[in-house]
């Protein structure tokens, strides 16, 4: 798996824009079609949500080529508990609908990372 | 009343009120999705009530006794029919999976090649290189070579372009002919048989719903279907045959 790029940053909205484009820039790099990079777009974004809405106010993401684009998304930073919301039910199935393989890192019953592959 | 006993009685009754209810109270999931796919130029009423759509269907098949709560067996479905929308209707020329994959292929092995040798590979070394044939690599570099329908067709001064002389979609009288050969054998069903075929067909009513319409037993429908089904592949195959 050969790294690409690592992004640390605020988990506000302000820099979503960025990270967007900033994936799609690696999904063109690795050269997966236009269809799975905007998958891709979604995943990092909604993996990012998921992030806040469990507490944490930065992330550091981490974009590698292995058969496609592999996405780790590590929650930095705790700004508090945060707050389950019926939302990351929708955001986790939306993930598992559109990425190859996901898996989840808990630190005991937090959540601290996502990892996801997408493209062929 | 909660969502398992809203869902027990619509599985009972088929009273779309029901369905309504149900579909009223997750309608949220299906915006939400909508809005997560805005941005790749198809509007959000236009994700949205294909997502509504998604949603209606996904209420029919949605089993009670599965563990799994409905927001999160909707999402899935509905992501998938958005995906579908994009694939079908937002895209002019759509590659197959298998053509798509290869030219990525294609693209990492010239990186390669370029790096190793210094020099643009031919399509035979990368043809060995993936283990494809030659042709096959031919094909999928010139798959990507998309035209425009008014680009000119020709390289002389009668200039002409590419939508005045590619013919008719070459199955629309075969179309006609398979929807005339259908109406007719329709038209030989009784009135009874017709309006079952209107409701399941036409109005695309859960079987449970059209017995309902038509105050009969769900297995008198499913019995009926079989037979109208059989008659119809039967009135087809005989006009086929002339």
């Amino acid at each position: 798996m050969k790294e690409l790029l690592t992004l640390s940053f605020s988990v506000g909205n302000d820099l979503m824009t960025t990270v967007r484009l900033a994936t799609g820039g690696i999904c063109s790099l690795v050269g997966i079609d236009l269809d799975e990079s905007e998958d891709c777009k979604v995943c990092v974004t909604e993996g990012l949500l998921i992030l806040r809405r469990n507490g944490y106010s930065t992330a550091r993401v981490v974009f590698s080529q292995d058969d496609g684009v592999s996405v780790r998304l590590v929650g930095l930073d705790r700004g508090g508990e945060g707050e389950p919301s019926v939302e990351d039910d929708i955001s986790y199935a939306l993930l598992e609908a559109l990425v190859n393989e996901l898996n989840v890192e808990k630190d005991g019953e937090r959540l601290c990372a996502l990892n996801f592959r997408i493209g062929c | 009343m909660d969502d398992r006993e809203l869902f027990l009685r619509y599985r009972e009754t088929g009273d779309v009120a029901d369905r309504n209810k149900i579909v009223e109270k997750y309608l949220y999931v299906a915006s939400v999705l909508a809005k997560k796919f805005v941005g790749r130029g198809v509007d959000y009423d236009d994700l949205f009530q294909v997502a509504s759509l998604a949603l209606i269907k996904g209420v029919e098949r949605f089993d009670v006794d599965n563990e799994v709560k409905f927001s999160t067996f909707i999402t899935p479905t509905i992501t998938g029919e958005i995906k579908n929308y994009f694939r079908d209707r937002s895209r002019l020329v759509h590659l197959p999976r298998r053509v798509a994959e290869l030219r990525v292929r294609i693209k990492r092995a010239t990186d390669e090649i370029l790096t190793e040798t210094g020099t643009a590979p031919t399509a035979k070394q990368l043809a060995e290189r993936l283990n494809v044939s030659e042709e096959e690599v031919i094909r999928a570099m010139e798959a990507g070579s998309v035209v425009s329908l008014d680009a000119s067709a020709s390289e002389g001064d009668e200039d002409m372009s590419f939508h005045e002389v590619l013919p008719a979609e070459e199955n629309f009288f075969e179309k006609m002919e398979t929807d005339d050969a259908v109406a007719s054998a329709i038209g030989t069903l009784n009135e009874t048989e017709r309006k079952i075929v209107s409701y399941r067909f036409g109005q695309e009513l859960s079987q449970t719903e059209t017995a309902r319409r038509m105050g009969v037993s769900q297995m008198y429908i499913s019995r009926m279907e079989r037979k109208i089904l059989a008659k119809l592949k039967e009135r087809l195959q005989s006009s086929m045959a002339e």
